[in-house]
């Protein structure tokens, strides 16, 4: 199944490659920026992003 | 995720190590998805099937132990458990917890003021200790060698915390120790690796770039890892034991819930992720039918 993904980058609009079985939480970075996108939902072949969370001060082990 | 699945794994974002996990759990024949929080929330509100437990990988300590506190109220079994997370999310509770408990820890108190980290500092001796409650990956932790070097660290910290948001604190006493401390991974109740942290820095976190080594899972390993489990339950932990160079004996530095695997078992070649994946298999009745 051909994966497609819902947006371009939303910084730059550059088009994202999504892996051949994105998951949901999987980081998508703009080939162009840079920006990191994260997956949040894979249904019918189509992939939805959005911009990736930043480190907070209460993440870790 | 409108299927359901036997084992939702709670995450903020992908890492290496949820990936090998999923791989874990489905070659193993359980159906695995990943969740963020909206999936979790859709779980806890019914309007996407309850999986048969949730493993909690969610990077944030605070959103880690809402995902579990809120899944184990709906009936859905967490791993780590709430309890455990709050424990592990918390220096501060563990060093009360040890201490209660006769577990070997280094000597700790809460302070709730740049005086009171002054007075543990001449108490405990220089250099002394201290770090944030909740902080991992080394972050905010510091040696101050002497009242000079607590002041220098004070007025850092008004400059960006005039109110003392940061406090209380823990103050620890500096076990000066080998060129290492230890990691041990614990799955159920069992250590199932452990690895020597090496680094020039007397902070040895990975994330601060330490070297990892193999290295033998001794009698006094199984002993505090079992002393640890006892208090916080079985589960998943990453369990820290540094060694005293004045006596020679271990203590239990701190207890990880979420750890990292990734990078360090390509060094050691333990399965972790397969070996926790053998846990939930057990823990939710065994292979699903019609695999």
């Amino acid at each position: 199944m051909t994966i497609a993904i819902s947006t371009g980058c939303l910084v730059c609009d550059s088009a994202l490659d999504a892996a051949d079985a994105p998951e949901k939480g999987e980081i998508i970075e703009c080939g162009s920026c840079g920006q990191e996108h994260e997956v949040t939902g894979v249904a019918a072949g189509l992939v939805t992003v959005e911009l990736a969370p930043e480190v907070e001060e209460d993440w870790g082990e | 995720m409108n299927e359901p699945v036997d084992v939702l794994v709670s995450v903020t974002m992908l890492r290496p190590e949820e990936r090998l996990l999923l791989d874990a759990l489905r070659g193993r024949g359980l159906t695995a998805a990943t969740g963020l929080a909206r999936d979790v929330g859709a779980v806890l509100n019914g309007t996407a099937p309850a999986p048969a437990t949730i493993l909690v990988r969610t990077l944030s300590h605070r959103d880690a132990a809402q995902v579990a506190r809120r899944a184990e109220a709906a009936g859905i079994p967490a791993l780590n458990t709430a309890a455990a997370l709050d424990v592990c999310n918390d220096k501060g509770l563990q060093a009360l917890l040890f201490g209660s408990h006769d577990v070997p820890h280094p000597r700790s108190f809460h302070a709730y003021a740049d005086d009171e980290i002054a007075a543990f500092g001449d108490r405990l001796g220089w250099p002394i200790v201290v770090k944030p409650l909740s902080a991992s990956w080394g972050r905010g932790v510091v040696r101050l060698g002497s009242r000079d070097t607590l002041d220098a660290w004070s007025g850092g910290r008004e400059s960006t915390d005039a109110a003392g948001k940061a406090f209380p604190v823990l103050v620890q006493e500096y076990i000066e120790k080998p060129d290492h401390d230890l990691r041990v991974i614990v799955i159920g109740t069992q250590p199932v690796v452990a690895i020597q942290r090496h680094s020039t820095d007397w902070r040895t976190n990975t994330h601060l770039g330490a070297s990892v080594s193999r290295t033998d899972i001794t009698e006094d390993i199984i002993l505090l890892c079992k002393r640890v489990t006892d208090l916080i339950g079985p589960g998943f932990y990453g369990v820290d034991l540094i060694e005293d160079i004045r006596d020679k004996q271990l203590r239990v530095l701190e207890v990880n819930a979420n750890p990292e695997f990734a990078r360090s078992s390509r060094e050691h070649g333990v399965d972790i992720a397969g070996l926790l994946a053998d846990l939930i298999v057990e823990r939710i009745g065994g292979i699903p039918a019609g695999v």
